[in-house]
């Protein structure tokens, strides 16, 4: 919690008769992270980078095999849902037996319909080169074999008149006009200029014999049954899915694990007898791991816990309670938090969905959210999806309350008055309470900003020490809380001349001018004495400040556009039709509903994107960029989850 | 046409006129932040799916940073919602 998980570092050495029993439980544990070996000048001549275990070649052009089967059918095994888990020995067994026919099968599948569909295509295009020559009436054997003729044929942009003895047909019901001219040898150049004069663009005539129509029907049937037959191979591909898929993602996932125990040594530094390598597991699992090996391997193991002597190069797990977990998506987002320093997804998990009810309080937009996130759970199969739908889902449920706090129902009133500020506005002809409470609730937004910023801040001052080490760390110290003062300076000078609701008035007291002064001095020199050019950043103090605004303007805006809808909708086209129904009056009726629906549809999206980007904007600009530097390695240990198959 | 060189200008008039002034400026305030938003977003729109196109991973990084002059017309509209309220 508010920090990764420990990690220790493990150096494991052993005879390369081993080799194998390591890999086979490091990956069975699934909690190794290997560091990759990356050979060195200044390292031991004698070690290098280790080779493959031996098969590793057939493994993977077996799954080579079984991927490209995958494709042909269009399985993807990350959407497939987990039926029952078939036994490694029974699913490797079927590998040597069952796996080549279906690979037979599928390659003379997939050739066959390679080879329609190229039928297919030739086919099509031969019909359409037929079709301008089936608006003449010739048969195609007319058009050559002349030695005394010469023949145009081509598009034209309109019809010509040829003035030397010739034969022609001109047809404009195919696109672009089709002319066919027949003329001596001798009129060539002349007719050429014609023609040319009046856009000719020459087309080849087609081979074959006999009526362009009758050819062009041929072809027209060729496709279809081409087309036909193609049904025919995705049926028959269709029921190779059908029936193999549970055993073909099996194969993925066995093959894949076997390909990865195979190529685990070209991360591991070897001697001609022996291999090391460098990884990292979590604290509270490092101990077994460790028996684990040395009783695999019979002793015959030399493990060694290192000392962690650069913190950048730990991978980083998080550590979060069940309820914050989902968050940390938004983390990876951003980026993932370095090993010595705070990790703030616990905050961000709480401060997240307060921020997005402020912005959308509205029990019906929450509602449909809710029902999305909780619907679109069944359909989204990837971890980060549902992690983002459980984030969207208690959003959505802060939504709903901070509606029921607002009292905002699609931009209708409940029947109760707003219990904290209301945010009803004044549109159309209802006016409920007090109208809204805007100058309260933007002072609550700025006050929600100032203790946002100083907590940042303060997390700030706790991560200097984290980061950096010695004079670095106590500057970076001293410029964090010269930020933080130099702020709460500027507050107590502003206190201590206007008067303001909601804040403490300490106009009264001449003495706070002077301590405002001495804070806000003593801050700006804070700043200074770390780098003084961060003083050109002083007015963004304010700027971040503001920025908290949007938790209020956001949410108006959303607020004013429901009203509007409603307003539009129910106050001009349905309630004065239903006084008197006509029957425009009622086309007017079913167009305000539509209007209502499309508009509250329109205005949920708008709302999920307002809310959840300011939100998470104002985490990572105006909270992050004060104490979060984030970066680290992804901890990603070496193993697999098994889905299809077990042991 | 109100002639006001010769009509008398009642209070309600000049409180009616003072309230339309109000609500050109507060939409003036908004209009013209929305604008430069717009502007600002627009260079950065187009990076960001460029960027995006060539690693897929930065989505959510550019995404955030399409959003940030969004700060402009939210300052606008704060402006615009205090000369109103």
């Amino acid at each position: 919690m508010l920090r990764p998980e420990r990690m220790r570092r493990l150096l494991i050495a052993a005879p390369q008769g081993e080799i194998d029993t390591i890999i086979g439980e490091l990956y069975r544990h699934n909690v190794y992270h290997i560091e990759d070996f990356v050979p060195e000048s200044e390292s031991a001549e004698a070690l290098s980078i280790g080779h493959p275990l031996p098969g590793a070649s057939d493994v993977a052009s077996a799954l080579n095999d079984v991927r490209a089967i995958e494709s042909a059918c269009g399985i993807n095994p990350d959407s497939v849902e987990v039926k029952e888990k078939l036994p490694a020995s029974k699913v490797s067994e079927m590998i040597r037996t069952d796996l080549p026919a279906i690979l037979e099968e599928v390659k003379g599948l997939v050739a066959t319909r390679s080879r329609l569909e190229a039928r297919q295509k030739e086919r099509e295009q031969r019909a359409k080169e037929l079709e301008p020559f089936a608006a003449v009436p010739l048969d195609l054997d007319l058009y050559h074999g002349y030695t005394r003729f010469t023949v145009f044929t081509g598009h034209i942009a309109r019809d010509v008149s040829v003035d030397v003895p010739h034969e022609k047909y001109f047809s404009d019901r195919v696109d672009g006009n089709m002319i066919v001219v027949v003329v001596q040898n001798e009129y060539r150049e002349q007719v050429e200029r014609t023609l040319l004069d009046a856009g000719f663009q020459a087309i080849p005539v087609p081979e074959g014999t006999g009526s362009p129509v009758d050819n062009q029907k041929v072809h027209l049937a060729e496709v279809q049954s081409a087309s036909t037959e193609i049904a025919e191979v995705n049926r028959e591909i269709a029921r190779i899915r059908e029936r193999h898929t549970d055993f073909l993602v099996a194969c993925d996932e066995l093959l894949t694990a076997d390909v990865e125990r195979a190529q685990a040594p070209l991360r591991f530094a070897t001697t001609e007898e022996t291999f090391i390598t460098e990884g990292w597991v979590p604290d509270d699992r490092a101990d077994r791991i460790r028996q684990a090996l040395e009783k695999a391997t019979n002793g015959r193991i030399y493990i060694e816990e290192l000392e962690i002597d650069d913190a950048a190069r730990v991978p980083v797990e998080y550590e979060n309670p069940t309820v914050a977990s989902p968050t940390q998506v938004l983390m990876d987002l951003y980026a993932r938090p370095r090993y010595s320093e705070l990790d703030p997804t616990l905050m961000v998990a709480f401060v997240f969905p307060i921020f997005f009810g402020l912005i959308l309080g509205d029990v019906g937009y929450g509602a449909i959210l809710l029902a999305l996130s909780l619907g679109l759970r069944k359909f989204l199969k990837g971890d980060e999806g549902r992690m983002l739908l459980k984030v969207l889902s208690y959003a959505s449920i802060s939504s709903i309350v901070f509606g029921i706090l607002y009292s905002e129902f699609f931009g209708f009133a409940l029947p109760w008055d707003a219990m904290i500020y209301s945010r009803h506005l004044n549109i159309g002809t209802e006016v409920h309470g007090h109208g809204p409470q805007v100058v309260e609730l933007m002072l609550l937004v700025i006050w929600i900003g100032i203790l946002h910023i100083t907590l940042g801040r303060i997390l700030g001052m706790i991560n200097a020490r984290k980061l950096y080490h010695g004079k670095h760390a106590t500057k970076a110290l001293i410029a964090n809380a010269g930020w933080l003062g130099t702020m709460w300076g500027i507050l107590i000078l502003i206190w201590s001349l206007f008067p303001m609701p909601m804040m403490p008035d300490l106009t009264g007291f001449p003495v706070a001018i002077a301590v405002g002064v001495v804070v806000l001095v003593a801050g700006v020199i804070g700043i200074a004495q770390e780098n003084p050019l961060e003083l050109v950043e002083l007015p963004t103090i304010i700027s971040h400040v503001l920025s908290y605004a949007r938790l209020m303007a956001v949410g108006l805006s959303s607020v004013a556009i429901a009203m509007v809808i409603n307003f539009i909708a129910i106050g001009l086209l349905i309630q004065p039709q239903l006084e008197a129904i006509t029957p425009v009056g009622v086309i007017l009726i079913i167009f305000g509903v539509l209007v209502l629906f499309m508009g509250h549809a329109l205005n949920t999206a708008l709302g999920l994107l307002g809310g959840g980007l300011h939100s998470l904007r104002l985490h990572y600009v105006e909270f992050f960029t004060k104490f979060y530097k984030g970066g680290g390695i992804k901890y990603n240990p070496f193993g697999m989850k098994s889905k299809f198959t077990e042991e | 046409m109100v002639d006001f060189g010769t009509a008398e200008l009642t209070l309600e008039m000049i409180q009616a006129s003072q309230l339309g002034m109000k609500a050109i400026g507060a939409g003036l305030a908004v209009g013209l932040t929305g604008i430069a938003s717009g502007i600002a977003e627009m260079a950065i729109g187009s990076a960001a799916v460029g960027a995006t196109a060539e690693n897929r991973d930065v989505f959510g990084l550019v995404l955030l940073l399409t959003v940030i002059p969004e700060t402009i017309v939210i300052f606008g509209l704060v402006v615009a919602l205090l000369l109103l309220f």
